[in-house]
């Protein structure tokens, strides 16, 4: 892998708190999907990768522009696509308006080009016939595809994507992924979630952060294999957490309970167990 | 009403949908640009007009009344009123009898072989066929029917009462 | 239409203009109500995809908001003018709030003996309350998203500034008329704090940086009509104009 972005001992702080401590990582193109419970960092990271925060220590360098310089950081957020966690609205602009907010901020000045280029971000998220309906109109959903299409303005080269399957129905979370998953072919798409599901489904490499620090790095087949030998189902309830299986058996992680089989372990096994206590009582 | 009908997308386009808009334009501007271009020998002209006529299409859609007639009839109420608002301002239009090739000549020569309407309307001077057109065809008011031909109202009132009079007279 | 369609010979005719007038009649009333026979008209694919975008840019461009269509009138490049009606400071209510704190300055100016003071003491802090609402993390909601973007925040906090500035001295002008005399003295205090507020910018947000004049300036207020408002007082504010207005430029020209 080529890769088309690099952080190095990239460290903030928060008054006392540690958010990120001397994280490096390398992205290239495809989908990487950061995993991690709320507060080991994830927004944190993207945000500094979407120059709207300055790192504390450390660097970033994405297509070789380095943002903590004025005129390359301008240079990358022409290449950037960026869906914040709580992205913001203007409820009283339209659809159409919103976006084309954005167009402007991102120096589309030619009112054709620039209304064509918002036409077609929205056709993208499906929301070619709500451009005329007033944001406050419309539902979590899609207003969640409104921020995102923003983020697609200008076709990007790097797409920074915090959250952005929340509240989404899983119709649109397929569409979502069938989208990002085309741009990831030829460009460096970064994402944050909860849903393991859309790591396995879209991910080409997860991370996972804990407590501002790398703790995974990989394919999310390798995550998966790290359960291997500590999933187990039985028949009766055994110890601890554990849940039933459509089967009518008890499936659980760690170690083997008695008269237990092993069962297939997954993405999200394995992110559990990485977690250690936060995610699975031991 | 079927889904593709002309009625069940003018309803579509009064609900704001483009896509419906689409596909009324590309079943009726070949044949709109066509009529217009035998009243206006300007093909700008026609254009804008036809461009008029679906942004007006667009906004009023919702008033079209399938009761009322086809939907192609009502488009070309439309179309010719913005031929004649693009006709506005300009200099009297030689123009809208340009497309108008054959001579007065050949169509009376024509006629004299029959002696129905047709043959009555095609023996009318060029001048007083158009200001029929404009009246009684295309459903123009007076004013209108001025601005189209590029001649005073009361020039067309003349001639369309010369006209029907000349017709009368070729019918009995 | 009793199974009759314009022939192709007809309709070859009906096109070059060789019909005659009644036959070419007949051939347009039977076509604008027979889908077959519109159907078969010739059609340059070119022509109608062109002719449909041009239609298309039109009908689906939306009506530009009132403000767009006000500042494009008055010659403002088109793409600064839809950024500028995207001004939190700028909308409905923050207007009314500006013109209803006028109305109760004119109206403390007619009841009372002190009069003029109370309106000329807050006629300044309006281009500030717009302000402070213009632009940052606390009240635009877009403001991350607009964070990550090429344009500059100083860029958007300066455009946005001197359209609220615009907007407040032509409304606090507007009202000038309704008191019991003619004044012009708030005006260069209300450039001065307005500057101000911008030149505090790398310093402060600018909602804080306008709260904090604007508390400023009401507490100089009572100092009296002479200290405030007389001619050195207003030299003054001249004067501190010249360094905003250098700062201001310079920012600009970074940016």
């Amino acid at each position: 892998m080529e890769p088309t972005l690099t952080v190095r001992e990239l460290t903030r702080r928060f008054g006392r708190r540690t958010a990120l401590d001397r994280v490096s990582l390398e992205f290239g193109t495809g989908v990487t999907g950061l995993l991690g419970p709320n507060g080991a960092g994830k927004t944190t990271l993207i945000r500094i990768l979407a120059t709207t925060l300055a790192p504390d220590g450390g660097g970033v360098r994405a297509f070789g522009l380095d943002p903590a310089d004025r005129e390359q950081r301008r240079a990358l957020r022409r290449r950037l696509g960026y869906l914040p966690q709580n992205p913001g609205v203007y409820a009283h602009f339209t659809a159409f308006e919103l976006v084309e907010y954005v167009a402007i901020l991102k120096e589309m000045n030619d009112r054709r080009a620039r209304h064509d280029e918002v036409r077609r971000v929205l056709a993208e998220v499906d929301l070619g016939d709500r451009a005329r309906t007033k944001v406050r109109r419309l539902s979590g959903g899609m207003r969640q595809r409104l921020a995102l299409a923003q983020a697609l303005l200008g076709d990007p080269d790097l797409i920074v994507l915090d959250e952005p399957t929340v509240g989404l129905d899983p119709e649109q979370r397929m569409r979502f992924r069938a989208l990002l998953s085309r741009l990831g072919e030829s460009r460096t798409v970064l994402l944050s979630t909860h849903q393991t599901e859309d790591v396995t489904t879209l991910c080409g490499r997860v991370v996972v952060l804990k407590a501002g620090s790398v703790v995974f790095e990989g394919g999310p087949g390798e995550l998966a294999a790290r359960a291997a030998g500590r999933v187990w189902l039985t028949t009766a309830p055994p110890a601890g957490t554990y849940w039933r299986t459509p089967d009518g058996r008890y499936r659980t992680l760690g170690d083997r309970p008695p008269e237990a089989v092993p069962g297939e372990p997954g993405v999200e096994d394995g992110y559990l167990l990485l977690l250690g206590a936060e995610g699975v009582p031991a | 009403m079927t889904p593709d009908s002309d009625a069940a997308l003018l309803a579509a386009v009064a609900e704001g949908r483009l896509e419906a808009l689409r596909v009324l334009h590309h079943r009726h501007a070949p044949w709109l640009r066509a009529r217009l271009a035998r009243r206006c020998g300007d093909p700008d002209l026609v254009q804008s007009a036809l461009q008029d006529t679906f942004v007006a299409v667009w906004q009023d859609a919702g008033r079209y009344r399938p009761s009322e007639g086809a939907a192609g009839a009502w488009l070309w109420t439309i179309a010719i009123r913005k031929l004649v608002s693009a006709l506005r301002g300009r200099p009297a239009p030689v123009a809208a009898e340009a497309a108008v090739t054959e001579s007065a000549e050949d169509l009376v020569l024509r006629a004299v072989e029959h002696g129905d309407l047709g043959t009555a309307l095609n023996r009318l001077s060029p001048e007083l066929r158009a200001a029929i057109r404009a009246t009684v065809l295309d459903g123009l008011t007076v004013k209108e029917a001025a601005r189209l031909l590029g001649v005073p109202e009361g020039t067309v009132k003349t001639r369309v009462m010369r006209a029907k009079a000349q017709l009368r007279e070729l019918l009995t | 239409m009793n199974g009759w369609h314009v022939p192709d010979d007809l309709r070859a005719a009906y096109l070059d203009g060789g019909l005659p007038e009644a036959a070419a009649m007949s051939v347009e009333v039977h076509v604008a109500s027979c889908q077959g026979c519109q159907a078969a008209f010739p059609v340059q694919e070119e022509w109608l995809e062109e002719s449909w975008a041009a239609i298309a840019d039109v009908v689906d461009r939306p009506a530009p908001r009132p403000l767009t269509r006000g500042l494009t009138a008055l010659g403002m490049p088109e793409h600064v003018a839809v950024f500028l009606a995207a001004t939190p400071g700028l909308t409905r209510s923050w207007l009314l709030g500006v013109a209803g704190a006028l109305g109760f300055a004119v109206a403390a100016a007619h009841a009372a003996d002190r009069s003029m003071l109370v309106f000329l003491a807050v006629a300044p802090v309006l281009p500030l309350l717009g302000i402070a609402a213009a632009y940052g993390a606390r009240v635009d909601a877009l403001y991350e998203v607009a964070s990550a973007a090429p344009i500059s925040g100083g860029r958007v906090l300066l455009l946005r500034a001197m359209a609220v500035l615009v907007a407040a001295l032509l409304v606090t002008g507007a009202a000038t008329p309704a008191l019991p005399a003619f004044t012009a003295a708030w005006l260069l205090p209300s450039l001065a704090l307005t500057g101000a507020a911008l030149a505090l910018g790398p310093l402060l947000a600018p909602h804080r940086a306008s709260a904090l004049l604007a508390a400023g300036w009401l507490a100089a207020v009572p100092a009296g009509r002479e200290a405030v408002f007389g001619a050195p007082a207003q030299a003054a504010y001249a004067m501190a104009l010249i360094p905003f207005v250098y700062l201001g430029a310079r920012r600009w020209n970074r940016l």
